[in-house]
C-alpha cells in the first residue's frame, strides 16, 4: 500500500504493508533511528513522536493510519542547525544519561509545552508519566522541562 | 588538599560531549545500526523451564531460504561470558546454543533470513521434539537434589568438577572465634532475609550488529560494557586470531551490569555470520531480553552481638543466593557478598558460608552494586534493630561501628583488601540528620490514623574500582592513548564506556585540567580493540577513578612533552614554562611568565613539530590501581504509608555522598538521582515471580513489570543532595567513584523508614501494598 506523509517537514510516498508500524516505517525504511524502541506495547514511551502536532506512539501506531498526515521525530526538531530550547535545556540540565529515552521526552514534553507553555511540576509529572527512564530518576528531566519553558516565557516565544 | 577553587575545570558544569548527539536523535546505539546486505535474525527458545531437545528438524526453514543454526553444530566448548575473574575463579557451564536448556528462554537454534518477518516465519517453522524435565524453581529445592543435577559437571580451570546438591560454588570465611564474640555480646539477635530477583530493565534490548570480514576475521556493534572481554571471549569460542577480532564501541541504552558479560545474542550472530558469511543483525525484543538476564536473589540468615554501650562483637551471615540456570561468575560474588557485609561495620570475629544455587530461572548477573544493594539491605535493617534492642539511637550505632579512613576495607572480597585513606561518612550522617530532621522523627508505634509517616536512615558504600595492593583473582586495570593533533585538540583513546554517568567527560575534564587545554579540545574517540589498549570493564564504579586515573598518567606524560617542544620553540627552560587555557583563542597557550614575545598556541607548536619533523606529541599507558577506595553515601527517606491501601510513597530524600573530588556535578547528582529511584523500586516495586510452568509470569511484558513513573518519585523540593568534601590520595585530583554507592543503601533506608511508620518490620523485598495490609492485620489479630 502506498501513504503519503509529511516526516519532519518534508513530504514522501512510501510503500507499506497494511500491519506494517509507523515505528519500523522510521526505523527501518527510512533509517530515522533517533525514535526509539524500548517495549513495543506502549508502556515506555521512548517511541513518541509527534503526528499533526500531538504526540503518538509509534510502536502503536499503524503507517497506514498515519496517511495524509505530518509526523515530527527527534530529527525534526532542531530547525537550520539550531538547537530547540528544549533539546538546549536537556542539555544544560544534565537531563540526558544513557540518553536513549531522550528523544521520547523531547517530543512529549515538546507537545506539553505547545498546550501549556507555562505547566507547573505536578502538569509536567501528569503528562510525561508515560516516558519511562531507568538513569536519572526523572530530577533534571523535570528540571529541564522547566527550563525551557522559563526561557520561552523570558524571550516571548510562541510554539514553532 | 588540593583547593577545590583552584580548578579550572573540575567541578564545573560542563555540557556533556556525547549529549548533542543524543538530543538530536543522532546518536548511534547498537539497535540502531545497519550495514548494507545484513540478514536478521531471530532465536529459537526453549519454552520450557528444563527439558532435552530429542531431535531437532530445520529442512522447512532452510527450505524458506534462511540461514539456520542449532546447538548440534556449535563449537563443543564450554565457556563463561564473563572474563573478570582470572581462571582460577572462573567456573565455565555455557555453550553458544543448548539441547539440554535449563531455563525458559535458552536459545537452542537461530535463524538469520532477509527480513525480520522473514526470519520469525522460519524460526517457526523449525520443528523440535521436546523431552520435559520437572524443573527446580526455588533454590532450597535444587539443594535438596530431588530431580537430580542441574550440570553434572562444569568446567573449572580447564578442567571438569563434578557439582554437588547443585551448588555451583561456595565460600566459607572465619576470622576470630564468633562463639566467643557472640557470648560476650549482651545483645544477640538473628533474622533471615529474603530479596526479589529484579530484572536490569536497561530502556534498550540487547543487541548485535556482526559483519564477516574477508581474512576470517569479523567486525562487531554490540551492548557491552567491554569491548576487549567481548573480543576475548570470540576468540575462545570461535578460535578466530584476537587481532582479527574488531569489537567497535556503540553507544550504551543503559545497562546496569548486564552487559559486564558478553550478553547471549552476541556469539550467536557470530556463528550465524560466519555461515551466512553476511552481516548479521540481532536484537532482542523486551519479552525477550526479560528472560535473558536479573539480578540476584539472595536468602541471608544474619546474626549480629554487641555489647551494651553498642559495640558490635560478632557476626555471622549464611547467604544462599539463586544465580538461574548459568554462572555469569557468581564464585567472585561469594567474595563481594562478604566483602560489602564487613566492610559496612567493625567486626572483630566473623564466619561467613555463601552458597551460589543453580535453579531453572534466568541466569543472574550484576545489577549494580553486584550484591551490595541486597547485602546492605540486610545490614541496615539489623543496624537499626539492634540500635531499638539496645535501647540506642540508630545514628549513634553506626556512628561507633562503621569502617572508615585507616581501617582495613575489603569491599569487593577477600582477595581485594586496602586501607582506606578518605572518608565522609560522619559529615554525610550528621548533615542529612540535621537536613531531614531526625531529632524529630516520630516514634514508631505512637502513630495512629490512616497515613502514617516514619523516617529511616540507611548508609553504604561502594568500591572505586576493583584495586588491589596485591594482584588477587578480580582483573582491574585500565589504558588509555592520548595525543596532540596538528591545530592544539587532542584526542583521547580509551577502550571504558559511558553507562550514561559521564565518565568520559570526566576523563576529557581531567586531562584538559592537568594540561590546561579547554575541554572542548579533548575529543572523545570513538574506537575499537585494535585502537585501544586493554581495559577489563566500565564497571564496579571504576570509570571516573580508574579510567581518570589512567588519564591524567597520559595528560602527564603529554604536558611533559609538550613544556620540552616548547622549550624548543620559544628557546626557554621547559620547567620555567606555562600552560593556560586561553578562552579567546580557544586553545591551550605555553608561555614564559612576564615575557609576551615568548607564547605559542598549543596548535601553532604541534605544526611546528610537524615541519620540523620533531615527531607527535602522544602518550600511551596502563593503570592498575592499588586500591579500590570505597565512596559513602548516605540516605534519609521519609515516608508516608497508607494504611488503607498499603501504599508507600516517598515524601522527602536527603542523600549525601562522599564521592572525593566532585569532577561532574550536576551528572554526579544525576547518579544519585537515579540510584534513589531504583533503589526505591527495589525495595517497593520490582519483582519477577515465576509461574507454575516455570516461565516468568509477567511473560517478559513491561506492563507488569513496575519500575516508577514521573508519578512515583518526591517533588524536585523534597529531594536534597549534597557532597561532602573529601580529598581520596589514591585517586586522580582526589576523586572516587559514586554509580553503585548511589544505589546501596536506599532500600535499607526505606525499611527502616517503613518501620518507623508503622512498628512493623519486613524481611521480604518487595514490601508490596498486600505484604503491608496483611501485616498490619496480623497485628490487629494478634492485639
Ligand atoms: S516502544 Fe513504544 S511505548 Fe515502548
Ligand atoms: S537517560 Fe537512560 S533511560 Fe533515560
Amino acid at each position: 500500500m502506498k501513504v503519503e506523509l509529511t516526516i519532519n517537514r518534508r513530504k514522501g510516498i512510501f510503500e507499506v504493508e497494511p500491519n506494517e508500524l509507523l515505528i519500523n516505517l522510521l526505523r527501518e525504511k527510512i533509517r530515522l533511528t533517533g525514535t526509539k524502541y524500548g517495549c513495543g506495547i506502549g508502556m515506555c514511551g521512548a517511541c513518541t513522536v509527534l503526528l499533526d502536532g500531538e504526540p503518538v506512539l509509534a510502536c502503536l501506531t499503524l503507517a497506514v493510519d498515519a496517511d495524509g498526515g505530518e509526523v515530527e521525530t527527534i530529527e525534526g526538531v532542531a530547525r537550520e542547525g539550531k538547537l530547540d530550547d528544549l533539546q538546549e535545556a536537556f542539555l544544560e540540565e544534565g537531563a540526558v544519561q544513557c540518553g536513549y529515552c531522550t528523544p521520547g521526552f523531547i517530543m512529549t514534553a515538546k507537545a506539553l509545552l505547545n498546550e501549556n507553555p507555562s505547566p507547573s511540576e505536578d502538569e509536567i509529572r501528569g503528562y510525561l508519566k508515560g516516558n519511562y527512564c531507568r538513569c536519572t530518576g526523572y530530577v533534571n528531566i523535570i528540571k529541564a522541562v522547566q527550563r525551557a519553558a522559563e526561557k520561552r516565557k523570558r524571550i516571548g516565544k510562541q510554539e514553532i | 588538599m588540593a583547593d577545590h577553587n583552584s580548578f579550572h575545570f573540575l567541578g564545573k558544569k560542563t555540557i556533556r560531549k556525547d549529549g548533542l548527539a543524543k538530543v538530536l536523535g543522532a546518536e548511534k546505539y547498537a539497535s540502531d545500526l545497519s550495514i548494507p546486505g545484513m540478514l536478521y535474525a531471530r532465536v529459537l527458545k526453549s519454552p520450557f523451564p528444563r527439558a532435552r531437545v530429542k531431535s531437532i528438524d530445520v529442512s522447512k526453514s532452510e527450505g524458506m531460504g534462511a540461514v539456520v543454526i542449532t546447538f548440534i553444530e556449535m563449537p563443543r566448548i564450554r565457556f563463561c561470558p564473563r572474563l573478570v575473574s582470572t581462571p582460577e575463579a572462573t567456573y565455565k557451564d555455557w555453550r553458544v546454543l543448548s539441547g539440554n536448556p535449563l531455563y525458559v528462554g535458552e536459545p537452542i537454534a537461530a535463524v538469520a533470513s532477509e527480513s525480520e518477518e522473514d526470519a520469525q516465519r522460519a524460526l517457526e517453522a523449525i520443528e523440535v521434539d521436546f523431552e520435559v524435565l520437572e524443573p527446580y524453581m526455588n533454590a532450597l529445592d535444587s539443594l535438596k537434589g530431588g530431580e537430580g543435577l542441574l550440570h553434572e559437571n562444569v568446567v573449572f580451570n580447564e578442567k571438569e568438577i563434578q557439582v554437588e546438591n547443585n551448588i555451583a560454588c561456595r565460600l566459607e570465611i572465619t576470622e576470630g572465634d564468633v562463639q566467643k564474640g557472640f557470648s560476650e555480646s549482651d545483645v544477640v539477635i538473628e533474622r533471615e532475609f529474603r530479596t526479589n530477583r529484579r530484572y536490569h530493565n536497561q530502556l534498550e534490548n540487547k543487541s548485535v550488529l556482526v559483519s564477516p570480514e574477508v581474512d576470517g576475521g569479523v567486525s562487531l556493534w554490540s551492548t557491552s560494557q567491554t569491548i576487549h572481554n567481548t573480543r576475548l571471549l570470540l576468540h575462545e569460542i570461535f578460535g578466530i586470531p584476537v587481532s582479527k577480532i574488531r569489537v567497535h564501541k556503540a553507544a550504551l541504552g543503559g545497562s546496569f551490569g548486564s552487559s559486564i558479560q558478553t550478553n547471549t545474542i552476541v556469539p550467536i550472530a557470530v556463528a550465524l555470520a560466519l555461515k551466512a558469511r553476511r552481516p548479521i543483525k540481532l536484537s532482542y525484543t523486551r519479552e525477550e531480553d526479560m528472560r535473558d538476564h536479573s539480578s540476584y536473589q539472595m536468602i541471608f540468615r544474619m546474626k549480629l552481638g554487641a555489647k551494651k554501650d553498642g559495640k558490635l562483637q560478632a557476626g555471622e551471615l549464611n547467604m544462599i543466593m539463586d544465580i538461574g540456570a548459568h554462572q555469569v561468575q557468581a564464585y567472585p560474588l561469594l567474595g563481594c557478598v562478604v566483602g560489602w557485609w564487613v566492610s559496612l561495620y567493625k567486626l572483630p570475629n566473623l564466619r561467613y558460608v555463601g552458597k551460589a544455587v543453580y535453579t531453572n530461572k534466568v541466569p543472574s548477573c550484576a545489577l549494580r552494586g553486584y550484591g551490595n544493594p541486597q547485602t546492605t539491605w540486610a545490614t541496615e535493617s539489623m543496624m537499626d534493630e539492634l540500635a531499638e534492642a539496645l535501647g540506642m539511637d540508630p545514628l549513634d550505632l553506626r556512628l561507633k561501628n562503621y569502617i572508615g579512613k585507616g581501617d582495613l576495607f575489603w569491599g569487593q572480597g577477600p582477595t581485594v583488601k586496602s586501607i582506606i585513606n578518605s572518608c565522609g561518612v560522619e559529615e554525610i550522617l550528621r548533615r542529612g540528620a540535621e537536613l531531614i530532621g531526625w531529632e524529630n522523627r516520630p516514634k514508631p508505634f505512637a502513630q495512629r490514623g490512616r497515613f502514617r509517616r516514619g523516617i529511616g536512615l540507611g548508609r553504604g558504600y561502594h568500591t572505586s574500582s576493583a584495586g588491589s595492593p596485591i594482584p588477587g583473582t578480580v582483573i582491574d586495570y585500565t589504558g588509555a592513548i592520548l595525543k596532540v593533533n596538528e591545530d592544539g585538540t587532542l584526542d583521547y583513546i580509551t577502550a571504558m564506556m559511558d553507562q550514561g554517568g559521564g565518565t568520559l567527560d570526566a576523563h576529557a575534564k581531567i586531562i584538559s585540567e592537568e594540561i590546561g587545554v579547554p575541554v572542548d579540545n579533548v575529543n572523545v574517540v570513538v574506537a575499537d580493540t585494535q585502537t585501544t589498549v586493554y581495559d577489563v570493564n566500565t564497571h564496579a564504579s571504576r570509570g571516573v577513578y580508574a579510567g581518570g586515573g589512567v588519564a591524567l598518567m597520559v595528560a602527564r606524560q603529554v604536558k611533559a612533552k609538550i613544556l620540552e617542544f616548547a622549550g624548543r620553540a620559544l628557546e626557554a627552560y621547559p620547567h620555567a614554562l606555562k600552560i593556560r587555557p586561553d578562552e579567546e583563542l580557544g586553545q591551550a597557550v605555553i608561555y614564559a611568565e612576564g615575557l609576551t614575545s615568548k607564547q605559542i598556541t598549543l596548535g601553532e607548536l604541534a605544526s611546528m613539530a610537524r615541519v620540523k619533523n620533531w615527531g607527535t606529541i602522544a602518550a600511551v599507558e596502563s593503570l592498575r590501581p592499588g586500591s579500590c577506595p570505597p565512596h559513602f553515601t548516605g540516605y534519609f527517606i521519609e515516608v508516608e504509608v497508607d494504611t488503607e491501601t498499603g501504599k508507600v510513597k516517598p515524601l522527602k530524600v536527603v542523600a549525601g555522598a562522599d564521592i572525593g573530588t566532585v569532577i561532574n556535578p550536576d551528572l554526579a547528582a544525576g547518579q544519585i538521582h537515579g540510584g534513589f529511584a531504583m533503589g526505591w523500586s527495589m525495595a517497593i516495586l520490582e519483582d519477577t515471580p515465576y509461574s507454575e510452568s516455570g516461565d516468568l509470569l509477567n511473560q517478559g511484558m513491561m506492563t507488569d513489570y513496575k519500575t516508577p513513573t514521573t508519578l512515583d518519585l518526591p517533588k524536585l523540593d523534597d529531594f536534597k543532595v549534597f557532597f561532602v568534601e573529601t580529598y581520596e590520595p589514591s585517586g586522580p585530583f582526589g576523586a572516587k567513584g559514586i554509580g553503585e554507592g548511589a544505589l546501596n543503601p536506599v532500600a535499607g533506608a526505606v525499611a527502616n523508614a517503613i518501620y518507623n511508620a508503622l512498628g512493623i518490620r519486613f524481611y521480604v523485598l518487595p514490601m508490596t501494598p498486600n505484604m503491608i495490609l496483611k501485616a498490619l492485620k496480623d497485628r490487629e489479630r494478634i492485639k
